[in-house]
């Protein structure tokens, strides 16, 4: 998912860039107080969780919790993100520096996707099928469209998107499965211990 | 601190409760063993052996990146030649020019990295290649081996023997070259595997301790901001 330095055109780059810097505005804008906590924790996760491999399919693939943050952070995924793809940037050489801004919006995007799409089935009282099937969705959506995502930038830079989508998509199906599952388990964890966190401030209280 | 939701089939989640804790020690398990873990980066790393250049690609962390395609450019961004990783990560190519080279590793996915090999290694590598020097004959070596022989036997002077044995300044140049290159090759192989050994335990405590202080920058600021 971290698309190195030099790979992409700068038109690319800088497209990310100011995608990302349009959502990161829109997150800080909308967080509350009490919402700071939840985010430092959650991209502090997302963080730790590239750390995470998961031993399945041709390439190295890692853990990218996307769908978790989108689901939970919303619109604050972006900050979120942005923060973890820094600090792993400076201290693991993942990804770059210029490509942080097109990196953000592949990873992102698809969480702040993930949450309107999804998200409904996590924040309302719902069965705890409800709940599973939406949060696995969301795990394993936001990570395919990352994957289209990342296989769609390599594309405008020039390198065929079918096959660069493909490859993508197929190296992180397992990751797709391993999220789905972990987001579902995380979303039931929280529902039950901390459920304000997952229900967010619309929902009235009764 | 522990709310419980008001509504909803409680058991039912109470047990999904215990599996998910189980399920997130493990993965916290899986986090603190991160030494071993992988992720997303590559990394190439070449060396000059005698008149072929070896390299060896892989992820962070140590996994070996197959099949992956390694580009060679030259001094001034000329594509020489290029090739595909084999099942341990290395492709192997004679040195095509004596200039300095750059080894690109593009791995699938948008991964790049790239490797200098500057021209002053390549310098014996290519010569030889180019029929330059030429390696001592069997002949100048088993007649090389003899007096030497002869020589430690009496304690004579090895220079002296050597001198006598017929072989150009250029030849032992050359076998020592190629005896270094043994001798070196662990060494080399070596370092090829400890560049970059991915984020160690420094690294992600630091990052966590960033964002912890970002987070409490946060609140003291949107608290400032209420008290005003």
């Amino acid at each position: 998912m971290h698309i190195s330095e030099g790979v992409l055109s700068p038109s690319i780059l800088l497209a990310g860039a100011v995608v990302t810097a349009a959502g990161v505005a829109i997150g800080l804008k909308g967080m509350e107080q009490e919402e700071i906590p939840s985010t430092g924790i959650l991209s502090a996760a997302f963080f730790v969780g590239s750390l995470v491999h998961v031993p399945i399919g041709p390439a190295s693939v890692h853990l990218v919790l996307n769908g978790l943050l989108g689901l939970v952070l919303g619109w604050r995924a972006f900050p979120a993100i942005l923060v973890g793809l820094v600090l792993q940037g400076l201290l693991f050489q993942y990804g770059g520096i210029t490509t942080l801004g097109v990196n953000t919006m592949n990873m992102a995007l698809p969480a702040v996707a993930g949450y309107y799409l999804f998200g409904w089935g996590v924040r309302r009282p719902s069965s705890p099928w409800v709940l599973a099937v939406t949060a696995f969705g969301c795990g394993a959506c936001a990570i395919l469209l990352s994957g289209v995502m990342v296989g769609l930038s390599l594309y405008l830079t020039g390198e065929s998107f079918l096959l660069a989508a493909k490859l993508v998509i197929i190296a992180h199906l397992p990751v797709m499965a391993v999220e789905g599952a972990l987001t579902v388990a995380c979303a039931m964890f929280l529902k039950r211990v901390k459920p304000e966190l997952v229900e967010g401030r619309h929902v009235p209280q009764n | 601190m522990c709310h419980r939701t008001k509504k909803g089939p409680r058991p039912r989640i109470g047990i999904c409760g215990w599996w998910n804790i189980r399920l997130c020690s493990a993965v916290l398990a899986g986090m603190l063993m991160s030494g071993a873990a992988w992720a997303h980066k590559v990394n190439i790393f070449a060396w000059v052996e005698g008149d072929a250049v070896h390299t060896q690609s892989k992820f962070s962390g140590g996994k070996p990146a197959k099949n992956a395609l390694v580009v060679v450019y030259d001094d001034t961004g000329n594509e020489l030649l290029s090739g595909k990783t084999d099942d341990k990560g290395a492709f192997s190519f004679p040195a095509p020019k004596r200039t300095a080279l750059t080894v690109a590793l593009k791995a699938s996915m948008g991964h790049l990295a790239e490797w200098r090999i500057p021209a002053e290694e390549l310098a014996g590598a290519t010569s030889m290649a180019e029929g330059g020097v030429k390696r001592p004959s069997e002949a100048a070596l088993a007649s090389l081996d003899r007096p030497l022989a002869e020589g430690r036997h009496v304690g004579g002077d090895r220079t002296v023997v050597l001198a006598g044995a017929g072989v150009s300044r250029e030849e032992i140049k050359a076998l020592i070259d190629d005896a270094l290159d043994k001798k070196l090759a662990p060494v080399v192989r070596l370092l090829a595997e400890s560049v970059d050994r991915g984020p160690t335990v420094v690294d992600i405590v630091g990052g966590l301790g960033y964002i912890v202080g970002l987070a409490g920058v946060a609140l003291y600021a949107a608290n400032r901001g209420k008290g005003k």
